[in-house]
């Protein structure tokens, strides 16, 4: 029997070799050879090695190191080769932080136009729509224009639009606000944040209830896009001179996420310029799809959405058109949802009319919403009505809620923007500039053509009230809820 | 030579012969081949080990994760593939999915179809005992120690003890990530480890995505290796030379690449560290940095002021790999409370390891020739026996399931917690509720895989599948929080499921909104609201 002091004595680099404790090692490295029992200081355990043993102890020699990188090259180098791009994607995003969003293809230069289905002059004639037309045309003070004012009048309008009346803001002027940093300086001055927002990745909008501010989210993109502006109109940021509204759009489709608050403009945006694809992955990694936009905008109480609900309408209307073009923006399954969808919100503005022709907000609840009616703001009635005509000017007739119902509403719109004056209308600018999209497109057209037309035989006289009111129009101070 | 001896003309047999005789143990031999025999200490180990096998055998199955990775399993079973984006929760349609637990789920799927949730138990019983079979037998092969084997063993109990007691794929981690440490601290090479490396890490890429710690341990040893050597000798190029160093580094390489054998090949590296990242995770409790006022905060303190102590007294030099990967995952855990489970382990290797080196330092110890017989290993053999019979697997496989239903309801009822919905679920199965339903994260899981068939849960645990903004929504609604129910209304939510131990508030905001919402089911667990005209 030994001590452990004798043990230590009797050779302390031995037990490295064996039992795995390397205090005791002097000098590294060191070839086992003897066959002999060894222990180990520490444990004070006797251990006999055996030839596996001491054969397992040898160094790996070069080559097996040699062989070792090059597996692991190439098994890596291999790997990545054969892996999707969604993987190296996410590895490239984690381990080196590259951007690693892929860009969706945007496959036009100017966005598709879902073109209106009916033209009734005996629901709204020339001359109600010039009437109709004539007080919903942007004549904005141009110090502290409203974003949102803006985007209304352009969708309306279009990017091409020209007046006679110098006073009404061109397409041109309106585009060249909203997508230029300097214009937008002018209106506001530098003490407002900007409303075009430099990211490293792109351009975003500023979209909140603030000064300058774009009220919803995506409504800048589907407003101009709406208006047909082109794939490489220039975006002058505040610090990028390079940009267009292709950056923009490549900025949208990264940062969308499907439950954030409001995917109505989204919706209507994206598929306008990317259809026919129907699928695309996100800037969040998630596989993104119309199929899925839409179970978003038929998620909720229908008059829980923007406009008491009647924007996922035309957007899901928007929808299913582009599915009639392209076959494949929506799966069969959805489609009929969809449609089931559009069904019933027909069947509820057949019953929730009142007699008068308007709708009102709380339309979803249909008959009883006449029965027992709500006291609805003058702006609630007026966005109701002009929304339900404009996509029911895009819907197949099946969808479409008994003539009388449509004839009603169309009178009630066209009485109600006559009646009211050029302030009342500037207060309420974005819920009237519907009504005038309505208008023109259930005459199978878009105010801007309209309008051109019009003024080749009525052109404008300096004397015009409108012209005069619109000088001395004040600030336009809606609440801004659309 | 004997063909030329005539045989006898008769035998003669002695009186002797006949006569009752004790057995001369003297001249009994042990028939057991040497390695196979054990000491009373292994056997006293194995008895140990066998106790905690039965114990967890008994431990009620968790409420949460276990169901979800069961209902994954189940998936991947029907659909013939792992998923590529999240099937199970219509709120995350879309959300890629890089499943790094597929091969656990699958298996639990098996053996929980074949064997009911007494084979969960087995499966968790088991995974756990041979963690500590790893951590324990390095231990004493090591140091030879039981006191020293045992206080590794109290250390790896209380440190890691609150990871243990939920069922999930991490324990299938954690039983690899022992067996690395069996190899990552061993100073000398064998033969298998070339072997048991790749193949572990091949298959911990697939049963759960902490393959990363094992990675990381074995490149700590490797790199504290070649410091080691290179801070002693001088010289780097003896570094290069160290067979250990070598072996190490070799080693580490090997597991990197075995990692690449899984169904998402090289995404999964990008995953594990996007799911770390992902910021959901900071709402849960386990993900939250280790603090005091937890139980393993403390048990986690204690520890570390016991190594201190230890090494303080220990004569035995601390390496660099040893301080790089006990520091390191201690960092970790500090970050996140949940990494204690592979810190514990590797902490209480080092405690054993270290104690008993004081231990012999101060007390000396002589050697003596340990008493292996095969009688020992035949008693280890019966333990083993007795303790798996005793368990509930191990009454069902020898005794099958009971047909009586009322009793395999008990049974099943015993074997799960007792916060598990299984009145709220009956009541569910009853009245099947018809779109999206609000489900509390914790009852997701349970939900769907005992749940009507095609039940739209709102969340389940796996949280970092949770688009941000649904899980932001889920926070607010599930305290009750600002309005919690115009989001309701948002899902078009027409069934809440809550659980009464942690919504209190929630259930009692709804009980106030009777005009909206109609208590259909409570228990003393949960209960179910349904809206009055569904959306």
């Amino acid at each position: 029997m030994k001590t452990a002091s004798e043990l230590s004595s009797a050779g302390s680099s031995r037990c490295s070799r064996v039992c795995g404790h390397v205090s005791f090692v002097p000098v590294l490295p060191i070839t086992v050879r003897r066959e002999e029992p060894r222990v180990c200081a520490l444990s004070l355990t006797e251990v006999r090695p055996t030839s596996r043993s001491i054969m397992a102890a040898c160094r790996p020699s070069w080559l097996a190191i040699l062989f070792v990188q090059f597996i692991t090259v190439g098994a890596f180098a291999v790997a990545w080769a054969v892996g999707q791009p969604e993987a190296k994607a996410l590895v490239a995003k984690q381990l080196w932080q590259q951007d690693a969003y892929p860009h969706v293809v945007v496959p036009r230069e100017r966005p598709l136009v879902i073109a209106p289905l009916y033209d009734r002059p005996d629901l709204i004639s020339d001359a109600d729509l010039a009437a109709v037309l004539q007080k919903v045309q942007p004549r904005f003070p141009r110090e502290s224009l409203k974003p949102n004012h803006v985007e209304h009048a352009l969708r309306t309008w279009g990017v091409g639009a020209q007046f006679q009346d110098p006073a009404v803001l061109s397409g041109k002027e309106l585009t060249e606000f909203l997508t230029d940093h300097g214009k937008f300086i002018n209106s506001w001055g530098k003490t407002i944040a900007p409303l075009l927002q430099d990211l490293p990745t792109g351009v975003a909008i500023r979209f909140d209830r603030t000064d300058g501010g774009s009220i919803h989210h995506d409504h800048w993109l589907a407003s101009l896009t709406e208006a047909g502006v082109r794939l490489k109109t220039p975006v002058y940021s505040p610090g990028r001179r390079n940009a267009t509204i292709h950056t923009v759009l490549d900025q949208a489709l990264r940062d969308f996420r499907l439950d954030e608050k409001e995917t109505e403009w989204t919706a209507l945006a994206f598929g306008l310029w990317i259809a026919p694809q129907h699928q695309w992955t996100g800037g969040d990694g998630r596989q993104y799809s119309f199929d899925l936009l839409s179970q978003r905008l038929r998620r909720g109480q229908k008059e829980l959405g923007v406009c008491s609900g009647t924007h996922r309408v035309y957007s899901l209307m928007a929808l299913i058109r582009l599915d009639d073009e392209f076959k494949e923006t929506l799966s069969d399954a959805e489609r009929k949802n969809v449609w089931a969808y559009l069904e019933s919100v027909r069947d509820r503005i057949t019953e929730s009319q009142f007699p008068d022709g308007h709708w009102p907000s709380n339309w979803p609840e249909g008959k009883s919403a006449v029965e027992k009616p709500i006291v609805d703001e003058f702006k609630a009635v007026v966005i109701a009505t002009g929304h339900h005509l404009e996509w029911l000017s895009i819907a197949p007739k099946e969808l479409h809620p008994p003539e009388e119902t449509i004839r009603r509403a169309m009178q009630w719109i066209i009485k109600t923007t006559k009646d009211n004056s050029q302030q009342t209308i500037l207060d309420n600018y974005t819920f009237f500039s519907h009504i005038g999209k309505a208008g023109a497109m259930w005459r199978r057209t878009s105010p801007e053509a309209f309008w051109e037309e019009w003024e080749k035989t009525h052109p404008f006289v300096t004397s015009q009230a409108p012209a005069s009111e619109a000088t001395e129009a004040a600030k336009p101070k809606s609440t801004e809820d659309h | 030579m004997s063909t030329l001896t005539p045989p006898p003309r008769e035998a003669v047999v002695p009186e002797s012969f006949f006569e009752r005789r004790d057995a001369d143990v003297s001249v009994l031999q042990d028939r057991i081949p040497p390695e196979y025999q054990l000491t009373r200490r292994a056997v006293m180990l194995i008895a140990l080990l066998g106790l905690l096998f039965t114990i967890c055998s008994y431990q009620p199955l968790w409420h949460s994760d276990l169901w979800g990775h069961l209902s994954y399993g189940r998936w991947i079973w029907a659909a013939k593939a792992v998923p590529q984006v999240e099937p199970l929760m219509p709120l995350a349609q879309g959300v890629r999915f890089v499943d790094t637990a597929w091969l656990s789920q699958l298996i639990g799927w098996g053996i929980v179809s074949k064997c009911g949730v007494a084979g969960a138990q087995f499966m968790y019983a088991g995974l756990i005992t041979f963690a500590f079979t790893c951590v324990l037998g390095v231990v004493y092969r090591r140091t030879g120690s039981l006191i020293a084997t045992l206080a590794a063993f109290v250390t790896f109990l209380w440190g890691a003890y609150q990871q243990l007691l939920v069922v999930r794929p991490q324990l299938a981690g954690l039983a690899c990530f022992c067996l690395v440490i069996v190899v990552a601290t061993a100073s000398v090479g064998r033969r298998w480890h070339w072997w048991a490396i790749p193949v572990t890490f091949a298959l911990w890429a697939n049963l759960h995505g902490s393959f990363l710690v094992g990675l990381g341990l074995l490149g700590a040893m490797a790199i504290g290796r070649v410091f080691d050597v290179t801070w002693r000798t001088g010289r780097l190029g003896a570094a290069l030379r160290d067979s250990e160093a070598r072996r190490l580094v070799l080693l580490t390489q090997l597991a990197a690449i075995a990692v690449l054998l899984n169904p998402y090949g090289i995404g999964l590296y990008g995953e594990v560290f996007a799911v770390t990242g992902n910021p959901n995770l900071e709402d849960l409790f386990e993900w939250e940095p280790l603090s005091l006022r937890m139980g393993q905060g403390q048990a986690a303190a204690t520890i570390t002021i016991g190594l201190f102590l230890l090494y303080r007294m220990s004569p035995r030099r601390v390496t660099c790999g040893e301080v790089l990967a006990i520091i390191g995952l201690g960092l970790a855990t500090l970050w996140t409370s949940r990494m204690i489970n592979w810190w514990a382990p590797l902490a209480a290797y080092y405690v054993g390891v270290h104690l008993a080196a004081i231990r012999w330092k101060n007390f000396g110890r002589p050697i003596e020739e340990r008493s292996r017989s095969g009688l020992n290993t035949v008693v280890a053999v019966g333990l083993s026996w007795i303790f798996f019979a005793f368990t509930p697997f191990g009454v069902t496989l020898l005794h099958g399931q009971p047909q009586d239903a009322k009793l395999l309801a008990k049974r099943y009822e015993k074997s799960v917690s007792p916060l598990t919905p299984l009145g709220t679920t009956a009541h569910l199965l009853a009245e099947p509720p018809v779109g999206q339903i609000f489900n509390t994260y914790e009852w997701g899981d349970y939900l769907t895989w005992a749940g009507p068939p095609g039940m739209q849960v709102f969340v389940n645990s796996h949280a970092h599948l949770v688009p941000q903004e649904v899980w932001r929504d889920y926070m607010s609604i599930s305290a009750a929080g600002g309005n919690w129910e115009q989001k309701l209304d948002q899902y078009s939510v027409n069934t809440v499921v809550v659980d009464v131990a942690q919504r209190a508030a929630l259930i009692k905001a709804l009980k106030l909104k009777k005009d909206v919402w109609e208590l259909s089911y409570e228990d003393g667990v949960g209960a179910v609201f349904r809206r009055l005209k569904p959306l």
